[in-house]
């Protein structure tokens, strides 16, 4: 009786998003939605459209992604090692890193905004290529965001370690190395996985405003605010899909990172 | 000396050396900036000079210093966010209650809070703006946008975290729901919610700003992109540059002030901690 419960449950908490969502596209399509927000159907275009559109500019969609999706990459990636370097640093000297952590979670705060224009303006020298020179800036910006997260995360990863671990390791006269290869590090896994949670979709919103700034255009982002400004809504909705397409794909591909890594400690 | 040392043991000490540190490096690449290039104030000018800027009482357009336009556009553009925040937080707020009241909307609309998450809202700032037609109102919406979800899944969570014995004294004492959520559950989920306001409070700023680079009019974004293509002196992108920095710390801070001040029980607990 309880198993047919549980699978009721299972059941539905699938089948009403699904609903829902289907009802919305329904609305979209019959054109509800547009009296609702008292729009046009060129505004706001079908979703048979967006599709058709997204299918017919394929590979000058396929461009922008790649352009946008390395910028993602290569931020993410360089902004979590050094996140996670400064996390040992502070752990190796916790007085003067706590201070340090401190400064880089402030420059989480600052906006994007702000942030991307001056990083455009201080690495003008690096190419004679507006291209290569755009895309070093990108990456600057969005590695600046996701270090900050990755870096508070992993400090407490290092440092909240089980009661006694570390006098433990104490105990067996293992070196700092050996604590840290055999207890802190293990131990800050799932708290790389929560500071990856935040940085993922944090990095794509990074990677298509600094676009917005960026001298050259290329991205996602930047060919939704071109297609705006030219009024072309239609190719500019498609590009919207495919920037939400790239955040849920790559948090998807997280999520499964997440389940191969944390199987063997669930068990 | 004693006295310089219990100094260096401050719980802010490290805090304000890695700001002096941080304040020197600028410098240094400052003096080397204008020693090699032909417009320093773009690239990276003294701090000194930013100040000068800020402090100057030379009109720049139409009888206002550069500070006092930076301001006035800084108060429109904090209006909006303070308008979208508040938005954006009584929706999210009423959506988690809704949430934990009622089983069937939790399994609808959680879902696609986590899809939110993963959508570049910002990305869409253009096309929101086209929707409403208006763009007050799409700065409003947006910012609220970006506030609504990170306080509805905070304050679900902190819904789902009281303990089952306090649900159970409730129910012993015969309390309606109105009671529970009055006198439980609304009170316990109050952290929660402060970490998704915290979360929230830089974002609706940067979406404020975002927004007002993408239409003309009065507002910090507007200026930004008018200073950026030299429409006026360097110092006023500077100028906001620095601003915008410190709202958006200041806010994360205001809230955690917020948080300390009504939150007492908090506060009890984290010294028993200690």
């Amino acid at each position: 009786m309880t198993k047919r419960k549980l699978n009721f449950d299972s059941a539905t908490s699938l089948l009403y998003p699904l609903i829902f969502g289907i009802v919305i596209l329904m609305m979209w399509q019959c054109g509800v939605l547009h009296s609702i927000f008292r729009t046009d159907e060129y505004i706001l275009p079908y979703p048979t459209r967006i599709f058709r559109i997204i299918i017919e500019n394929f590979d000058k969609i396929l461009e922008n992604v790649n352009s946008s999706v390395f910028v993602i990459i290569i931020g993410l990636a360089a902004g979590s090692v050094l996140g996670y370097i400064a996390a040992i640093g502070a752990t190796v000297s916790p007085k003067f890193g706590k201070g340090g952590l401190t400064v880089i979670s402030a420059f989480n705060a600052i906006p994007i905004v702000a942030m991307a224009p001056v990083i455009m303006n201080w690495t003008k020298d690096v190419s004679s290529d507006a291209e290569v020179r755009s895309t070093v800036a990108k990456i600057i910006v969005v590695t600046l965001m996701c270090m900050a997260s990755m870096s508070i995360n992993a400090h407490r990863g290092l440092n909240e370690l089980k009661p006694f671990s570390l006098d433990l390791m104490k105990s067996y006269a293992a070196d700092n190395k050996t604590v840290f290869l055999k207890l802190r590090f293990p131990n800050s896994i799932p708290y790389i996985f929560t500071a990856l949670k935040v940085s993922v979709p944090g990095s794509v919103i990074t990677a298509l405003v600094s676009e917005y700034f960026a001298e050259y255009r290329a991205g996602v982002g930047r060919q939704i605010r071109e297609n705006i400004l030219i009024a072309q809504y239609s190719t500019a909705w498609a590009y919207i899909v495919v920037a939400c397409l790239i955040g849920i794909i790559l948090f998807a591909l997280l999520l499964a990172a997440e389940g191969i890594f944390l199987k063997r400690r669930k068990s | 000396m004693n006295k310089l040392k219990r100094l260096t043991e401050t719980k802010y000490f490290m805090t304000v050396l890695w700001i002096v540190i941080i304040i020197a490096l600028w410098e240094i690449f400052a003096f080397i900036v204008a020693a090699t290039k032909r417009t320093p104030e773009n690239i990276l000018p003294h701090l000194t000079g930013i100040m000068e800027s800020v402090m100057s009482d030379r009109t720049i357009n139409g009888g206002q210093t550069a500070i006092q336009m930076v301001m006035e556009n800084a108060a429109a553009t904090l209006s909006r966010a303070g308008i979208g925040y508040v938005v954006g937080i009584v929706c999210g707020f009423v959506l988690a209650l809704l949430m934990s009241l009622w089983k069937p909307i939790e399994k609808i609309a959680f879902p696609y809070l986590m899809l939110i998450q993963m959508i570049p809202i910002l990305g869409m700032a253009p096309i929101i703006n086209a929707l409403t037609g208006d763009i007050a109102v799409s700065r409003v919406a947006i910012a609220a946008i970006l506030t609504f979800y990170p306080v509805a899944t905070n304050t679900l969570a902190g819904f789902k975290a009281v303990q089952r014995e306090k649900h159970e004294l409730m129910y012993s004492y015969a309390a309606n729901k109105f009671q529970i959520y009055t006198k439980t559950m609304i009170p316990a989920c109050i952290p929660y919610f402060f970490t998704g306001l915290k979360i929230s409070a830089p974002m609706a700023i940067t979406a404020s700003i975002l927004v007002d680079t993408l239409q003309g009019g009065i507002g910090l974004g507007c200026l930004l992109s008018q200073a950026l293509k030299g429409a006026m002196t360097r110092y006023v992108f500077w100028q906001i540059v620095f601003f915008s920095a410190i709202i958006g710390i200041l806010s994360f801070s205001v809230m955690g002030l917020l948080e300390y001040i009504l939150c007492p029980y908090k506060r009890t607990s984290k010294k028993e901690k200690e």
